[in-house]
């Protein structure tokens, strides 16, 4: 159980993430949908601790996710694993060792500064990336990977990781319909094949309908509508959406919501 | 499929992973670069014993007495002021000459070594060696050949900048030049222009902002070469700083030194308002 | 058509109509531009009397300096004879005047010396590469882990390479004695600050995202770097390692000046001590060590880039 209670982050003036509260149970996939600059992304970052509430609690069974420090966080990190809109893999390393980048966490400081890994975390790094088709691209360089495909090394990357959450910041909306049918498809078997968490950031109503069991809407930082995809009206969907409304709506906007990328990586703007 | 975890994999998986992947067991790659890695590290010692590194243990007893008198500044009357202004304003002045005479000689020959506007090749080759020549000798060696041939004192410190200049600012030069857009110059030739009319009003235009700061580069890294150049006796603090170290009187050569610092510094700023004011106006 | 819309715009507008605006505007700033560049011609003017004041740089001494400049040329240029140019050592162990052979009577001493600049070159760099590597994260704004660990590493490079080696040379000289092992360092400590600040500012261009995925992964600081950063800046890291090289063969061969060891000691002896053909000897050893060795630095830079871009 993931509880957020009144978690709040601001930046500068603005308030990125307004007393958020929510409680998530194990096992559930949870897309986030709202508006450019709502505060999903931050929300997301704030999950995975990369950045800091200003305010608030988060809470993991009862562990304080929020006070967390030094060893322990890196370990809350590994537990939680990230994917990102960008892939953020390590363009110039093959992908056989990004995805070992997930077992990271915890390594002997020797074993990871040389790069020696076990030949058993090779062939459960080989078997993360078979299981989303990826294993013959292993020794290329993962910049040499089209989108969809760095996303799956992305994906097969937290999957090394044992997380028992798996964060998805807009995964989708940097890839053409097909490689996001392909992505959101893996993550909706991770979510129901190994019961892991899903939470992910959705720009399209679409998307969030089809895959997830429940759907959280943010409007300025606030959570704004959480409940089942049949709660969610279109007169709600609108509310949430805003100007950004039309957009929202049309499923093949996810390959060219380039604007949003933006707004993704920088929450404070709008 | 079915929840995968670490532990779960037998030594079967790893043998049928292995089977399938060989190349991902193998790290060709990382054990290269760790080989190349220990090279590296045996080499460094062995050559700093070589060279006797345990000398870094047994310092000279007067190192204490360096950094005590470095922080204790003492008989300030008996300084010489005017003297160490005197060196530094030497070495401004040497800088300055000495670049402003490699800018234009390299104004000449950098057209001289550039492919596209010296077409026979012999000469151009023969330019181009020239110039290694006197890129292959550092500044200091010139110092102290200038110093033999003309004297100690700041004349040999200007010729010492002006050759080394030369080498080096005629080879950016003849590169900027290289460089340049085709289409503006047979835009001039066109027009039924001479050779230095080409010059003037195809080339010097798109190379002049290139050139500009390259000199104002080399007015910069000169000041501060001009500050040594006086350790072989062609003028300058150098020549100040060396004959104070050597008399022991290393609270003068702290204050000297921080001095030529501040200068330094000040010129950097100088140098880059004067790109800003001369480049950034221009270019509009 | 210009004058058709500001005819438009403008009507009425009386005295302050946009293109009398513009014009006035305008002048103004040509003239303030005027008044600058004078100022400008005029400090260059007086810099530059002030520096031939200064320097002593006038004609009648000029003309007498580039004549006495091509009669020392001539002193140190050998004396070689085509008859006899390569001749060997007769059986005495003599060798003939106007002989290679003659010209180069020490060439071996000055050899060892060449291979001793090279090592302390190799050395110098290979530490001062080293050192700059674990100092350049630190030292990168977007990477150190907290301002103070930053504006110390910053400071550090900076005091290192602000001092000339030829400076620190002298200190160390004085300091362990005389030998290239005050070379190695005073060239270390300049490579060290030179290399990091740049090795920094390529750090500070490198792109976040791996490390954010690091981070993300639950990655130390350490692993961060490592992985995310790394792979990154290797290649240009590399470049400026070797260009660095380079330029330090050259450092190492003049630091001798002095005592910090290499060929340096020899070419300030033969200069300051016998104005003959042995200072062209050293010379012409110098330029052709420096040369050959730009030029494999050359090839191993452009084969390296050259094999990561395509691989």
């Amino acid at each position: 159980m993931l509880t957020l209670d009144k978690l709040t982050r601001r930046f500068g003036e603005k308030v990125a993430v307004d007393r958020a509260n929510l409680e998530i149970s194990d096992g559930q996939m949870v897309g986030i949908i709202g508006r450019s600059g709502a505060g999903k992304s931050t929300l997301l970052r704030l999950l995975n601790r990369l950045i800091d509430p200003s305010d608030g609690h988060i809470l993991f069974g009862d562990k304080d996710i929020a006070s967390l420090k030094g060893r322990e966080l890196r370990e809350w990190r590994s537990d939680c694993a990230m994917i990102f809109q960008q892939f953020n893999l390590v363009g110039r390393l093959d992908v056989i060792t990004n995805v070992l980048t997930g077992r990271l966490c915890g390594m002997p400081s020797w074993r990871a500064m040389s790069q020696t890994f076990t030949p058993q975390e090779r062939a459960f790094a080989i078997q993360a990336l078979d299981r989303l088709g990826m294993a013959h691209t292993a020794l290329q360089r993962a910049e040499t990977l089209s989108g969809g495909q760095q996303q799956r090394v992305a994906i097969a990357r937290a999957l090394a990781q044992e997380p028992k959450i798996l964060l998805a910041d807009e995964p989708i909306a940097s890839l053409d319909p097909m490689n996001a049918k392909i992505v959101m498809d893996a993550l909706r078997d991770i979510n129901k094949n190994d019961g892991i968490t899903v939470i992910c950031n959705l720009h399209t109503l679409d998307t969030a309908r089809n895959y997830c069991d429940r759907i959280v809407g943010m409007q300025d930082g606030r959570i704004y509508f959480d409940g089942t995809p049949d709660l969610l009206t279109t007169q709600m969907a609108r509310e949430i959406y805003g100007a950004e409304a039309k957009e929202a709506f049309n499923e093949a906007a996810t390959s060219t919501s380039l604007a949003d990328a933006k707004g993704a990586r920088q929450p404070e703007t709008v | 499929m079915s929840i995968t975890l670490l532990n779960a994999i037998t030594p079967d998986d790893v043998a049928r992973a292995q089977t399938a992947y060989p190349g991902a067991f193998s790290s060709k790659r990382r054990n290269l670069k760790l080989i190349l890695l220990a090279v590296a590290f045996a080499y460094v010692c062995g050559s700093l014993w070589f060279f006797e590194v345990w000398k870094l243990l047994y310092p000279s007893e007067l190192v204490g007495d360096l950094l005590r008198t470095i922080f204790v500044w003492r008989d300030l009357e008996t300084w010489q002021f005017a003297n160490i202004y005197r060196g530094i304003a030497e070495t401004l002045a040497m800088a300055f000459l000495g670049t402003l005479l490699g800018t234009i000689g390299s104004l000449f020959v950098g057209f001289l070594a550039a492919k596209n506007v010296m077409t026979i090749g012999p000469i151009r080759q023969l330019v181009r060696r020239f110039l290694d020549v006197l890129r292959g000798v550092d500044q200091l060696v010139w110092g102290l050949v200038f110093v033999r041939a003309v004297g100690l004192g700041p004349l040999a410190g200007v010729l010492a900048i002006f050759i080394s200049d030369l080498g080096t600012l005629s080879k950016l030069y003849s590169e900027a030049i290289e460089n340049i857009d085709r289409k503006e110059v047979e835009g001039i030739e066109a027009t039924g222009a001479g050779p230095f009319a080409v010059i003037r009003y195809g080339y010097i235009p798109q190379v002049l902002p290139v050139f500009i700061s390259q000199s104002l580069y080399f007015w910069e890294s000169n000041t501060r070469s001009a500050t040594i150049l006086g350790i072989v006796g062609a003028g300058g603090i150098g020549m100040i700083i060396i004959e104070r170290f050597r008399a022991g009187l290393y609270d003068q050569v702290a204050f000297v030194v921080l001095n030529v610092l501040i200068i330094i510094f000040f010129i950097d700023w100088l140098s880059k308002r004067i790109r800003l004011w001369a480049i950034g106006e221009k270019h509009h | 058509m210009t004058d058709a819309t500001v005819g438009a715009e403008g009507a009425g507008a009386g005295p302050s109509d946009p293109v009398s605006t513009f014009e006035r505007h305008r002048s103004e700033l040509r003239a303030s531009r005027r008044v600058w560049n004078l100022v400008a011609l005029g400090l260059f003017v007086i810099a530059l009397a002030l520096s031939i004041n200064i320097s002593q740089f006038f004609p009648a001494r000029i003309a007498t300096a580039i004549t006495r400049f091509f009669e020392y040329f001539g002193t140190i240029t050998p004396n070689l004879e085509w008859d006899v140019l390569f001749e060997g050592r007769d059986e005495n162990g003599r060798a003939v005047a106007g002989s290679i052979t003659y010209w180069y009577t020490d060439f071996w001493d000055y050899m060892t010396l060449i291979g001793e600049t090279i090592l302390m070159a190799i050395t110098a760099t290979l530490i001062g590469t080293a050192f700059a590597f674990v100092l350049s994260f630190p030292a990168a704004v977007n990477l150190a882990p907290n301002s103070t660990v930053y504006w110390i590493s910053r400071r550090f490079l900076e005091i290192c390479r602000g001092v000339p080696e030829i400076l620190l040379a002298l200190v160390f000289v004085f300091a362990i004695g005389i030998g290239p092992l005050a070379g190695v360092m005073a060239i270390a400590i300049h490579s060290a600050g030179a290399l990091g600040k740049l090795f920094a500012e390529v750090n500070e261009n490198a792109s976040n995202r791996p490390v954010d995925g690091i981070t993300a992964a639950g990655g130390t600081w350490a692993q961060k770097m490592l992985y995310g950063v790394v792979p990154q800046v290797a290649p240009n890291f590399f470049s400026y390692a070797m260009l660095r090289f380079e330029i330090n063969v050259r450092a190492s061969s003049i630091i001798g000046f002095v005592g910090a060891g290499g060929i340096g000691a020899e070419l300030n002896r033969v200069i300051s001590f016998y104005s003959d053909d042995r200072v062209m000897a050293v010379l012409i050893l110098i330029v052709v060590m420096v040369t050959i060795i730009d030029l494999i630095s050359e090839r191993i830079r452009l084969g390296f880039i050259g094999r990561e871009n395509f691989s």
